[in-house]
C-alpha cells in the first residue's frame, strides 16, 4: 500500500485538529475537576458518541472486522447480545447511584458503597489495566503501520504519542472525549463507502448468503450445539457468558466508559447517555461486522475475479486481523485511502487517549490523593493530574517496546484483565441492590472470583491455550473458555461476597441513602416529554434490538 | 469565528469540508485522485461538513466560554 501526497495532507489535516482541540479547550481548564472530571458540563451528545467512541478502539474496529471474517454474522452477539442490554441497564439503574453519589470516579464509588481496600483493589488494578492497554493500543498501530505502510515502527510509537500527550496534557478529558467524538464521526464515515462498494461488488446481502455456508449468515440457528457453529460455543454459555457477565460487568463497572456519563451536566442527561449512545452502537455492526463477512465472501471461488486477498498468517490460514486493511487496500483510491488510514490511526488513538484520560483520574484521585498526599491545593492535584499524564503515556510506550519483545503478552495481559474484570459487576449488583452487602464481602469476594478465575484457566484446554496448571476439561474454543472463565469467577464472586457479608457487619442505613436502590429516592422524569424519558426510550432500544436478533435469526 | 472554535460541531463540520475539498479540489486537478470514489465521498462528506458547522445546538453554547 502507496500514498499520495494526497492521503499524507489529510492524516495531516487530521493531526492538526485533534492538537488543535487540545489548544481550544486548553483555556477552559482552571480546576483539577475541570483536568479530570471535565466539571460534569458536557452536553448529552457529546457524552453519549464518547460513550461508545471509548470503546471504539482500534482492537474494536480491527478485532471486529476479524471476527466477521472468521465467524460470520455470529460476531454481532457482541453488539446484540453483549452490550446494548447492559447500555441500557446502566442509564436506567446504575447511573443514579454513579451520578447521584457525587463520586469522581468508579472506585470512588466502591469508597463511599463499601471500604477503603475495596477501592484500592479496584484503583490500582484499573490502573494497571489502562496502562496495559494503552501501550498494547499504540504498538498495534505501530505494528500495522509498519506492516501495511512500511513506516518505521519507532517514528509511528514517538508520533502517535506524541500527539495522544499533546491534546491529553493541554485540555485533559474534556479534550480527549472531544477527539474521540471527532474520531468516532471519522471512522464511522471513513469507513462506510468501504462497506456500499465491498457490499455492492459482491452482489449484495442475498449473493453473500448463497455465497457462504449459513453458520456464518445466520446469528442464532446453529447455536444450540457448539460444535455446529464457527465461534465453537452453545447459546447458554453466549447468553450467560457474554450477554450477562462479561458484557455488564464491562459497561457498567469499567470506569473508561462509565466516566463519559458521569461528565453529563445533569442526571437525565447522565441516565440518558448509554442509552443514546446504545443507538449507534445497535448500528455498529454494518461498520466492523459486515465488512468481515463480505470479506470472506470476496473469497470463495466463484469471486475469484474480484482479486481480493487476505494475506497468510504463515500456518496455512488466513490473518484476520489483516481483513480491514485489505479491504481498504483493494477498494480504496488515493484520496479515499488517506481517509481510511486515517480512520484506522484516530481508532488508536481514540483507544489510547481513553486509557490515559482514565488513568490520570484514578492515579490522582483514587491513589495519590488517597494514600500518598492529603488535603493540598486544588492547584496541586492539577499539576500531578498533568504530571500523570505524561507519565501515563510514557508507561504506554515502555508497554508498546515490551509487547513488541514479547510475542504472547497481548494475549497474557488480555487473560488478566479478564482474570479482574470478570467479576466485578457481582461486587456492584450485591452492592446496589442488596443494602447488607459488606466492605469485607465486597473485598473478599472479589479476591475468589480473581482465583476462581486463574483456577478455571488453569484447568480448562482450548485451542492450545490454558490447562497450565492441568488439562482437566477441554473446551472447543478459546471464546467459549472465556466465557466459562468470567462465568465461574462471577458465581464465586456472588456467592463469597453473599458468605461473607452474612458473617460481617453492614453499614448504617443512613450512610447507605443514594448508593443502595432501596434507600434511593428515584429520579422522576414524569413532566418530560417521552422522548426525554430513560425508561420509554430503553423500552424502544430492546425491543430494537431483540427485532434484529430475529432479522438475523 | 474564534467563539465558533468553542462549538465541537462547528470544529467537526470544517474538518470534514476541509477533507471533502481534498477528495474534490484533488479529483479536479491530479488525474492520481479523479475517482468517481472520491467525488461522491467527498459531496457527502461536504454536505455533512456544512450540515454539521451550521446547526445550532442550544447545549454547545452553554458550555461556550
Amino acid at each position: 500500500m502507496n500514498l499520495h501526497i494526497a492521503d499524507y495532507l489529510i492524516i495531516i489535516i487530521y493531526f492538526l485538529f485533534v492538537i488543535g482541540v487540545g489548544f481550544i479547550i486548553k483555556r477552559r481548564i482552571k480546576t483539577s475537576n475541570d483536568f479530570l472530571t471535565s466539571g460534569r458540563n458536557i452536553p448529552l451528545w457529546i457524552t453519549s458518541l464518547a460513550f461508545i467512541s471509548a470503546n471504539l478502539g482500534a482492537q474494536e474496529v480491527l478485532g471486529m472486522v476479524a471476527s466477521g471474517a472468521k465467524y460470520g454474522i455470529m460476531t454481532v452477539h457482541f453488539y446484540w447480545v453483549g452490550a446494548i442490554f447492559a447500555m441500557v441497564f446502566l442509564g436506567v439503574f446504575m447511573m443514579p447511584f454513579y451520578y447521584g453519589s457525587k463520586a469522581r470516579s468508579v472506585p470512588e464509588f466502591l469508597k463511599l458503597r463499601f471500604d477503603e481496600k475495596t477501592r484500592g483493589l479496584n484503583a490500582i488494578s484499573f490502573a494497571v489495566m489502562t496502562i496495559f492497554s494503552s501501550g498494547i493500543s499504540l504498538f498495534a498501530l505501530a505494528k500495522l503501520l509498519e506492516v501495511i505502510l512500511h513506516w518505521d515502527f519507532e517514528v509511528s510509537i514517538w508520533l502517535a504519542a506524541s500527539i495522544v500527550m499533546i491534546y491529553t496534557f493541554l485540555g485533559g478529558l474534556t479534550s480527549a472525549v472531544y477527539n474521540e467524538v471527532l474520531q468516532f464521526f471519522l471512522i464511522v464515515l471513513g469507513l462506510s463507502p468501504l462497506v456500499i462498494v465491498a457490499l455492492h461488488d459482491a452482489g449484495g446481502w442475498s449473493n453473500i448468503k448463497t455465497l457462504l455456508q449459513p453458520q456464518l449468515t445466520h446469528a442464532w440457528r446453529y447455536m444450540g450445539n457448539a460444535e455446529s457453529n464457527p465461534m465453537g460455543i452453545n447459546f447458554m454459555s453466549l447468553i450467560f457468558g457474554l450477554g450477562f457477565v462479561m458484557s455488564f460487568g464491562y459497561w457498567c463497572t469499567d470506569f473508561l466508559v462509565v466516566q463519559r456519563a458521569m461528565m453529563a451536566k445533569n442526571m437525565n442527561a447522565a441516565q440518558r447517555t448509554p442509552i443514546i449512545a446504545a443507538i449507534p452502537k445497535m448500528f455498529m455492526p454494518l461498520i466492523v461486522v459486515l465488512p468481515g463477512v463480505i470479506a470472506i465472501a470476496l473469497l470463495q471461488p466463484a469471486m475469484a475475479s474480484k482479486g481480493f486477498s487476505i494475506p497468510s498468517d504463515g500456518k496455512g490460514g488466513l490473518d484476520y486481523t489483516m481483513t480491514l486493511p485489505s479491504l481498504i487496500s483493494h477498494y480504496y483510491p488515493t484520496g479515499l485511502l488517506g481517509v481510511g488510514i486515517t480512520a484506522l490511526i484516530a481508532s488508536f488513538m481514540s483507544g489510547m487517549a481513553g486509557n490515559v484520560t482514565a488513568f490520570n483520574s484514578v492515579f490522582t484521585f483514587d491513589i495519590y490523593q488517597s494514600y500518598f498526599v492529603k488535603n493540598k491545593s486544588d492547584r496541586h492535584y492539577l499539576i500531578v493530574g498533568k504530571a500523570v499524564t505524561v507519565a501515563g503515556i510514557l508507561l504506554s510506550i515502555v508497554t508498546a517496546y515490551i509487547a513488541k519483545g514479547f510475542n504472547n503478552i497481548n494475549d497474557f495481559l488480555q487473560l488478566v484483565f479478564s482474570f479482574v474484570n470478570g467479576p466485578l459487576f457481582a461486587t456492584f449488583l450485591l452492592g446496589m441492590f442488596w443494602k447488607r452487602t459488606t466492605g469485607h464481602g465486597a473485598f473478599f469476594g472479589l479476591l475468589a472470583g480473581t482465583i476462581a478465575a486463574t483456577l478455571t484457566h488453569g484447568l480448562t484446554l482450548a485451542e492450545g491455550k490454558g490447562g497450565w496448571i492441568y488439562p482437566l476439561y477441554e473446551i472447543h474454543s478459546g471464546m467459549g473458555q472465556a466465557f466459562i472463565v468470567a462465568s465461574v469467577s462471577w458465581i464465586v464472586n456472588f456467592c463469597t461476597t453473599i458468605i461473607v457479608s452474612l458473617f460481617t457487619k453492614p453499614k448504617p442505613e443512613a450512610e447507605l441513602t443514594g448508593l443502595v436502590y432501596s434507600l434511593t429516592v428515584k429520579p422522576s422524569y414524569h413532566q418530560d416529554k417521552w422522548y426525554l424519558r430513560v425508561v420509554p426510550i430503553s423500552l424502544i432500544l430492546i425491543a430494537i434490538t431483540i427485532i434484529l436478533n430475529i432479522i438475523f435469526f | 469565528m474564534y467563539k465558533k472554535l468553542n462549538n465541537l460541531g462547528f470544529v467537526i463540520g470544517i474538518f470534514f469540508i476541509l477533507i471533502s475539498l481534498v477528495l474534490i479540489i484533488g479529483g479536479l486537478v491530479s488525474d492520481a485522485l479523479a475517482n468517481k470514489l472520491n467525488f461522491y465521498t467527498g459531496f457527502s462528506f461536504l454536505v455533512f461538513g456544512v450540515l454539521m458547522s451550521f446547526l445550532n445546538r442550544k447545549d454547545d453554547k452553554d458550555v461556550q466560554v
